[in-house]
């Protein structure tokens, strides 16, 4: 024990330059973890915030333009600085060099460079909140955004700059996939993380600069007066959209990506079952990200893009059910005849499924152009999006946290408060956001501070349900960071789970500063549960 | 991986002077007036340039083939983007009998100058306060 207590990285080196120079990329992702939590805790209770305010009708507590900086910055922060940044830059960095057996990222500096600039885009968002907030939507349509007053400047600043540190994780990812797997893991037997964070990596790389264009050339018709979105000056408003959902359809892979490929480890290890479908997985990655460029166009289907645009953006739409479906299926085959435990990150798993379906069928309604007219800015959008988002990439970021906790950190949580907290969250999400699919039809628009007396009912059940959804996730987050307190330290060699890929079977727990201590050779594909038989230790 | 390529500091000589030439052809057309398509003209001279670059400054021509691959692809990418919003643009009001909706960008500031000063219900302002037109006179 206390040889190995000298080995692990969370205390090798010590001192806070040490963490502040640090090139670990576990030491790297588990700051992206901190400071993406905390985004996370703030855009958490700006949505409280905004729930307590829909709770009646009327403006009982904030006004209109409070009420609009609130979900501004609510989107802005969830989004760009918690999702999309913070997943694949805590767990993607924790588990990426360890799956493939290296001792690093491909290039170290440039991880710990990528977090310094995310944190300095950061910087410009915390600016934005002190300096009185923004109005625009995270989304910064113009015309509005070139004339609003508010902090339009210096949230895209930040955004622009975040986006660099998005596509230098992206860049160092796929290098390091391409590089730094040890012999005999070929690509067919990466686990299947691997291959979401490298779909993950593709659209980071090649989409993320559009974000940034897009910013500037907003910068440069708000300062300069070039006119490319303002029709005044020979612009084109439809053009502002163009460009941004070419960047944020995409973007919404970037985010669900990752998701998948955790959801992917979670449940053959859980349901100790040979993956069903490996390549079918493998490639359905590729080809999300692939499909997801070309169907940005279904976000603009009101906006007055051409008629004949409409019809092509909304068939290729239907196709992104396709691989999406490909998935699910086999995620269910996986569990079928295994060995399912309920454990707390399978309970994550099995809630994504859920939510995750009803969010991706809701999208396909929403991808229908008839019916998106209607159904277009009202809350069943917003549900939709939750759906997706929170019921999809946050809850299996949650499962992926309890997977992986007692192999980053060497520490178990108490599994029982973390089943309770599942279940909360799951109850909590349907009860918070269900109600929502049903104002959306019944035409109650989003982005409204108030209300019509007939949406009461629906608006103050979301809003009591969306209290417990928040305390579940407050106590399933302070669970995980208890068991550091309570130093309620795994056995460093030990396995809870039974999981066979590296990280599980060739490192201890926390692992080595170098990964692993002698080179790893590989042994069996990351789901052999049928060839091999792995136990499962926690504590000897 | 393949061992290093050395490009001799000639081959950097000979294509800076070509991308300086092609700086002084992008100048030198840019006073003919070609119509829309100067602007052809000046693209396909950036194209050729920044290929030269991409091909000899930036080793392309001889790194691992995946490099190029990837280049490419954010290449399609690009033209994705192009060639659809372009779609939408070329097709808006296509289907649509209004004359603001069929020339959204370019026309459209002069198409405002054009237009008489109307109210909410589209008849003019400027003229007999009182008397409304008969609809024939309006679209
Ligand atoms: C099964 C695949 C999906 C389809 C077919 C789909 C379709 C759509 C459509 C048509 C809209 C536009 C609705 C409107 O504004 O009228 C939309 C909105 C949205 N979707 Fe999805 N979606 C899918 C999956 C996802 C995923 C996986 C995410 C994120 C993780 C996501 C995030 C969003 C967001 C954020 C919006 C709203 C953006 C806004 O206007 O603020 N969607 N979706
Ligand atoms: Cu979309």
């Amino acid at each position: 024990m206390i040889e190995n207590e000298k080995q692990n990285y969370l205390t090798h080196p010590k001192g806070i330059m040490s963490w502040l120079l640090t090139l670990d990329h576990k030491r790297i992702g588990l700051m992206y973890l901190v400071s993406g939590i905390l985004f996370f805790f703030m855009g958490g209770l700006l949505a409280l915030g905004m729930r307590l305010e829909l709770a009646a009708p009327g403006n009982d507590f904030i006004s209109n333009e409070q009420y609009n900086n609130i979900y501004t910055l609510h989107g802005a922060i969830m989004i760009f600085l918690f999702i999309i940044p913070a997943i694949p830059g805590a767990l993607g960095n924790i588990l990426l060099p360890l799956m493939v057996g290296a001792k690093d990222v491909a290039f170290p500096r440039l991880n710990l460079a990528s977090f310094y600039i995310y944190s300095f885009g950061a910087l410009f968002a915390l600016y934005t909140i002190i300096n009185g907030g923004v109005d625009t939507g995270w989304t910064f349509y113009t015309p509005y955004s070139t004339q609003s007053s508010s902090n339009v400047v210096p949230m895209t600043l930040g955004i622009f700059i975040i986006g660099f540190s998005s596509i230098l994780t992206g860049l160092n990812f796929i290098a390091t996939v391409h590089k730094m797997r040890i012999p005999g893991l070929t690509w067919y037997k990466l686990p299947l993380f691997v291959w979401a964070l490298y779909g993950t990596s593709l659209v980071q790389i090649t989409a993320t600069p559009v974000l940034a264009i897009t910013m500037v050339l907003l910068m440069l018709e708000r300062f300069l007066g070039i006119g490319i979105f303002d029709p005044a000056l020979g612009g084109d408003p439809v053009l502002y959209q163009h460009f941004f959902w070419f960047y944020s359809h995409p973007a919404v892979y970037i985010m669900i990506l990752p998701a998948f490929g955790i959801i992917s480890e979670i449940i053959p290890v859980h349901s100790r079952k040979k993956i069903w479908g490996y390549k079918f997985i493998a490639y359905s990655t590729l080809s999300i990200a692939f499909i997801g460029f070309l169907v940005w166009g279904h976000h603009m289907f009101t906006s007055g893009q051409s008629v004949f645009s409409q019809i092509v953006f909304s068939f290729i739409t239907y196709f992104v059910g396709i691989p999406t479906g490909v998935k699910i299926f086999s995620w269910i085959l996986t569990m079928y005849k295994g060995q399912v435990s309920f454990t707390p990150p399978m309970i994550y798993a099995l809630s994504f499924l859920f939510l995750f379906t009803i969010g991706g069928l809701t999208g396909i309604f929403l991808g229908a152009v008839a019916l998106d007219i209607h159904l277009h800015d009202t809350y069943f959008v917003v549900a939709h999006f939750h759906y997706v988002m929170q019921g999809g990439t946050i809850v299996a970021f949650l499962g992926g946290l309890h997977h992986w906790w007692p192999k980053s950190f060497g520490t178990m949580y108490n599994q029982t408060i973390a089943n309770i907290c599942a279940f909360g969250v799951f109850l909590g999400f349907n009860g918070t956001f269900f109600p929502q699919f049903l104002l959306g039809l019944r035409g109650m628009p989003r982005r409204y501070a108030t209300y019509s007396d007939q949406f009461v009912e629906l608006h103050s059940y979301s809003t009591f349900w969306s209290g417990i959804l928040g305390f579940s996730i407050f106590f399933a987050i302070v669970n995980l960071f208890w068991s550091f307190v309570k130093k309620n330290k795994v056995d460093p060699g030990s396995n809870p789970w039974g999981g066979m890929s590296l990280e599980w079977t060739h490192t201890s727990s926390p692992p080595h500063p170098h990964n692993f201590e002698t080179d790893p050779v590989f042994e069996h594909g990351p789901y052999d549960y049928d060839k091999v038989i792995v136990e499962k230790t926690y504590k000897k | 991986m393949s061992d290093h390529h050395i490009t001799p500091l000639r081959t950097y000589l000979i294509i800076a002077s070509c991308l300086f030439f092609l700086s002084g052809v992008t100048v030198w057309v840019s006073y003919i007036d070609l119509g829309s398509f100067n602007i052809v003209l000046a693209m396909l001279v950036a194209t050729v340039k920044a290929s030269l670059v991409a091909f000899f400054f930036m080793h392309l021509l001889w790194d691992d083939k995946k490099n190029l691959v990837l280049f490419l692809m954010s290449l399609m990418f690009f033209g994705i983007f192009v060639v659809i919003t372009m779609i939408d643009t070329e097709f808006r009001g296509a289907l649509g009998f209004n004359p603001e909706t069929k020339n959204p960008i370019t026309k459209r500031a002069s198409f405002y100058g054009q237009l008489p000063l109307t109210d909410t219900h589209g008849y003019p302002v400027d003229s007999h306060d009182d008397i409304h037109h008969g609809d024939d006179d309006h679209h």
